[in-house]
């Protein structure tokens, strides 16, 4: 077995070229192969945060009557003591923020728009959203402030911008109505379209005062870290809050009824996508593999000639080959990763590559991949598998001629 | 003194004296507005009317044959061509629509009562209100004034509890006549919302109706309702059934 | 020396390792023209959605209607549509012309009130435009002028509706006023569009007219163009018709300048150009790594050619065409292959209904993969390019060497 080892060493440094040449091809399979995954990833994960970190969170806690229709925002169905419940779910080590969701009128000018209205707690909520991040102009809530974020597709159908002073009509927890000036504090921009078209946020605490809360709120949205399933967690949270018979806890995915019918519509255009990636790779490495031990038929005939056995003749060839798939997906692998890398971090700004989009409104244009670990482990194994496989087709073929004719072969 | 300086001096003593007259004791705040919505109740009414949308887009015109008959039931059956056949039917507090090309009776509720009558500035909800202005604000006398050669109280009325659309209203009432001339609807933050002004009323047998009422919305531009009654019969006798569910298919 | 012939006679002679290079050059071109053709479906897919169902290539509305959109202003309308549509029609290009009635309206069903978004349409034109009778799920269309409605699947659930069903609408028609009007539910529709699946149905353009107290008017007229990149002069076009007939209060608007769907498809567009960019990466590595190796395989061949006082240009060339030769074969195989496995699938699709996530928006589960000429020549040149680009560097360093070191090297 040593002989081997050695033989298979000695020869992968005396092929030099071939033995790059193969590990190149091998390399750039598995490196473009992690790189597209990562980026199809990517893609996923974009769609989902687009609902979990600025729309609806990894869960939701209701009051089981406002489920009957979701799309009616009202302050009529609330949860009374938000601070027992979120005592209870501390207990279970999920972090929640509590919103209020109301409609109303916001005033500008000469015009008025009809938007959906989220009070939130600036200091909190961002345990559970990424709103903060999504600044565009101006500045995030502050927490008494009488100041309103709106998204930047709103204030630009309603002319308004940082610092202008909007009227919001709305209806309180009772049903008087009601007004707040409020002064524009900044303006963002999301990948989520429904939060840049239509919602405008608000301070809690303002919300609680002015729209007779009393401390009620109409949710407490709970945010799950973003690796786990969500299934279990769920369930554990439901357990939590078995105390509380008038609450219920939905998770994201029911709530987001909109994107599952688009995920579910959503092709596996991607999956097809890596198929094909996954062959071309294979014919590259299966190709050169071939044609790397065709080419030392001889070799093999004089070796066979020495006296080593047909078992002992795969086994270094296949040796080789996983020497030279080692090499070739370790540095498959490294490339293939620092590119991920570099999706992951810096992303692709599309924009810049589209141009101005002078008209409509702006879209969010940076694309990032995500780490799918699977595909770090799946491709480098697949393309060292496949190289080995693959080189005992050429040395079966050789083992089965006559030594002589192996001698004489090319 | 002349005449001439004296003028000045008389609206203002009148109103000075008709307060004295009202802080005396001869009529408080809760009297006045007694006296207001007795004057409105009418045991049964039957009008032909005429509704005035007006948008930023424009005006359009509605026409309608109504009958009353207490506070609570109502029937609205519109006339003009765009709408001819619709009926509104106020009964027991319950809201129902009928429309021609529809194959069963609307039976409104929740949500849907908050939304506006063709777009004006009433809402469903405006028509089911069954609860007396008296019991569901608490009013105060703030003053007399003198408008168009007439006197008016004026009344605060503040919510009595949570749960009232405008938790603050004023209105101006006829000192003689009692019946509103002017009516302000404020939300919770003292805003102006929306205000009514009675343009003009008639006088039917011996009764005071308001047959020109504008309601605008203050926080836009240019959006009003106007309601006009025509030939109005006051107290007399309705047809049969005319507020009954099946009848309005008829 | 006739170098060509020489050239064929070695790649008869060598035929295994011909097969072998020719194989790999063959299978990238069918993969990389396979991923073309499937992502030019996808791309194409989203395209003529957007197109078909919300901008056609040339849109007609009221001049104030967009600003006020949110209003659903009825009376913003494209007042006698019967009689534009037949002037529409004789504009040059125009292939077809759909009138339609956007309106929010409620649906009352057991006492409760939900939601709905009617878009009135003219059955038979929309067969060239948004083709419905492709996305029935269950029944029949509705008939022009009856009474009779087809619900997205989405809202024929959330009403708990079905075929044979009725429902009654009510909303404001174009006097603000209210109208009500019982309608058959006659199919239940899925449309490609995710988006339109929760609250949309269809009914007969007439009907919504009369429902709507607007016979004869539209709130949009969408055009489809034989060739969609005249859309500029075509709207132009229609503008100077309109203003010739006094419709100065409607304009006409190419695709491109309606606001986001035109942004939102060059986003598309820049990522799957990134996507294919992959592709051709790792299939330049596979066919450059292939060509080279056959050559570095046969530095003994050259040695010995060298030797028997073949020029080094010589050499070079007759290497070069011996790759040339494979890679033109090789690569019309693959293109070949890939139009015949692409053209049936074209028209039946690649039914991908399967719960994967994958890119892209308004993409539907079934994909038709499109066939261009154009990209087919151009992957085909592509292959051949490289294969030739890669033999060349090779063949010329290894021409340069002495031919006695070539002889030496195994």
């Amino acid at each position: 077995m040593k002989l081997l080892l050695a033989l298979a060493w000695k020869n992968l440094s005396r092929y030099r070229r071939r033995t790059l040449i193969t590990a190149g091809a091998l390399a750039a399979g598995v490196a473009v192969f992690i790189w597209l995954d990562g980026w199809l990833a990517g893609a996923e994960r974009e769609s989902e945060r687009n609902i979990v970190w600025y729309e609806s969170g990894s869960a939701k806690v209701l009051p089981r009557a406002a489920l009957e229709d979701l799309r009616l925002l009202s302050l009529k169905e609330v949860i009374e003591e938000p601070a027992a419940v979120e005592s209870a779910l501390q207990a279970a080590g999920v972090s929640a923020a509590r919103r209020a969701v109301l409609a109303g009128e916001l005033f500008f000018g000469e015009g008025s728009l009809l938007v959906k209205v989220i009070a939130l707690d600036p200091a909190s909520d961002g345990r559970v959203f990424r709103l903060a991040e999504t600044i565009s102009a101006g500045r995030y809530l502050a927490p008494d402030e009488p100041g309103v974020l709106l998204g930047e597709w709103l204030a630009q159908d309603l002319g308004a911008s940082v610092g202008d002073l909007v009227t919001l009509r709305a209806r309180t927890r009772y049903g008087a109505f009601q007004t707040l000036e409020l002064q524009v504090a900044g303006l963002l921009n999301c990948p989520n379209p429904l939060v840049n078209k239509g919602t405008a946020f608000i301070p809690l605490s303002l919300a609680d005062q002015a729209l007779e809360l009393q401390g009620a709120v109409s949710e407490l949205d709970l945010g799950f870290p973003e690796r786990q399933q969500p299934g279990p967690r769920l369930e554990a949270v439901r357990a939590r809050l078995a105390g509380f018979p008038g609450l219920a806890v939905v998770g994201w995915k029911e709530l987001a009824q909109d994107y599952l019918m688009i995920a579910r519509a959503k092709t596996a255009g991607s999956s097809l996508l890596l198929v094909l990636i996954f062959i071309i790779a294979a014919v590259g490495i299966g190709n050169t593999m071939l044609m790397a031990v065709f080419e030392r038929v001889r070799e093999i005939g004089m070796m066979r000639a020495l006296g080593l056995g047909d078992g002992a003749i795969r086994l270094a060839f296949l040796l080789e080959a996983g020497g030279i798939g080692l090499l070739g997906t370790a540095a498959g692998l490294a490339l293939g990763a620092a590119l991920n890398f570099y999706m992951v971090r810096w992303g692709l700004n599309l924009g810049a590559m589209i141009g101005s989009m002078d008209i409509g409104y702006r879209v969010h244009t940076v694309f990032r991949s995500a780490w799918h670990p699977q595909a770090l482990i799946g491709a480098p194994a697949f393309g060292i598998g496949a190289s080995m496989l693959i080189s005992l087709i050429p040395s079966s073929r050789a083992l089965r001629l006559q030594i002589t004719d192996c001698l004489r072969h090319k | 003194m002349n005449a001439n300086s004296r003028r000045p001096l008389r609206p203002a003593l009148a109103a000075l004296l008709l307060l004295a007259a009202v802080s005396a004791g001869a009529q408080s705040a809760e009297q006045i507005l007694k006296r207001l919505e007795d004057a409105q109740r009418f045991r049964t009414q039957e009008a032909e009317g005429t509704l005035v949308i007006t948008d930023r887009f424009g005006s359009r015109t509605k026409t309608f044959q109504s009958y009353a008959e207490g506070e609570e039931r109502m029937l609205l059956a519109f006339t003009n061509p765009e709408e001819k056949g619709q009926k509104i039917l106020r009964l027991s507090g319950e809201i129902y629509l009928y429309f021609p090309e529809a194959e069963e009776i609307l039976h409104l509720q929740g949500a849907a009562l908050k939304e506006s009558v063709l777009g004006s500035d009433f809402s469903y909800e405006d028509l089911t209100g069954e609860e007396s202005l008296l019991e569901r604000y608490e009013p105060r006398l703030l003053g007399a004034e003198r408008i168009e050669d007439r006197e008016h109280f004026v009344l605060e009325l503040k919510a009595r509890k949570r749960g009232a659309a405008f938790p603050l209203e004023k209105i101006w009432v006829d000192a003689e006549r009692y019946v509103p001339l002017k009516a302000e609807y404020y939300a919770l933050s003292g805003k102006l919302l929306k205000e009514m002004e009675v343009l003009e009323v008639k006088s039917v047998s011996g009764r005071f109706v308001l047959s020109r009422v504008i309601i605008r919305d203050r926080m836009k531009k240019d959006s009003s309702t106007e309601l006009r009654l025509g030939r109005l019969r006051l107290d007399e006798a309705l047809p049969r059934g005319i507020f009954s569910l099946e009848r309005l298919s008829w | 020396m006739n170098l060509a012939a020489i050239a064929f006679r070695n790649i008869r002679r060598n035929s295994r390792r011909s097969l072998l290079s020719g194989t790999a050059i063959a299978l990238s071109t069918l993969i990389i023209a396979c991923m073309f053709s499937i992502l030019a479906g996808i791309s194409e897919d989203y395209r003529s959605n957007v197109t078909n169902y919300i901008t056609g290539h040339v849109r007609l509305r009221n001049r104030e209607y967009d600003a006020n959109e949110q209003l659903n202003p009825l009376h913003l309308s494209v007042p006698g549509y019967a009689g534009l549509v037949e002037h529409l029609e004789t504009l040059p290009g125009v292939l077809a012309t759909a009138p339609r009635i956007q309106f929010a309206t409620a649906i009352y069903r057991n006492e409760r009130t939900y939601a709905g978004l009617g878009l009135g349409v003219d059955f038979e034109r929309e067969g060239a435009v948004m083709q419905p009778d492709k996305a029935i799920a269950r029944g029949l269309l509705p008939r022009m002028g009856e009474r009779e409605l087809a619900l997205s699947v989405g809202l024929a659930s959330e009403l708990g509706v079905d075929v044979g069903q009725r429902i009654t609408l009510f909303g404001k028609n174009k006097y603000l006023g209210l109208s009500g009007m019982t309608f058959a539910v006659t199919a239940l529709v899925r449309f490609p569009v995710a988006g339109f699946n929760r609250s949309f149905f269809l009914l007969p353009l007439d009907t919504a007219g009369r429902f709507l107290k607007m016979p004869g008017e539209a709130t949009e007229v969408l055009l489809l163009l034989a060739d969609p990149r005249r859309q500029a002069q075509v709207a132009a076009e229609a503008n100077r018709l309109l203003d010739g007939l006094g419709l100065t209060g409607v304009r006409a608007l190419p695709a491109e300048r309606i606001g986001n769907w035109h942004n939102l498809l060059r986003l598309m567009d820049s990522s799957y150009n990134i996507i294919a960019l992959f592709f051709f990466i790792l299939g330049t590595t596979v066919i450059a790594n292939t060509t080279m190796m056959v050559i570095f395989e046969r530095m003994r061949e050259i040695g010995t050619v060298a030797a028997l006082g073949m020029t080094p240009g010589e050499i070079v060339t007759l290497f070069f065409l011996e790759s040339l030769a494979i890679a033109v074969m090789a690569a019309l195989a693959g293109v070949a292959l890939a139009l015949a496995i692409t053209a049936p699938l074209s028209r039946t699709g690649i039914d991908l209904s399967g719960p994967l996530q994958g890119v892209g928006f308004e993409v539907s589960p079934v994909i038709y993969p499109r066939i261009s000429l154009r990209s087919t020549l151009f992957v085909f040149l592509y292959s051949v390019a490289v294969s030739a680009l890669a033999s060349f560097l090779p063949s010329r360093r290894a021409a340069r060497i002495e031919p006695v070191e070539a002889l030496r090297s195994l």
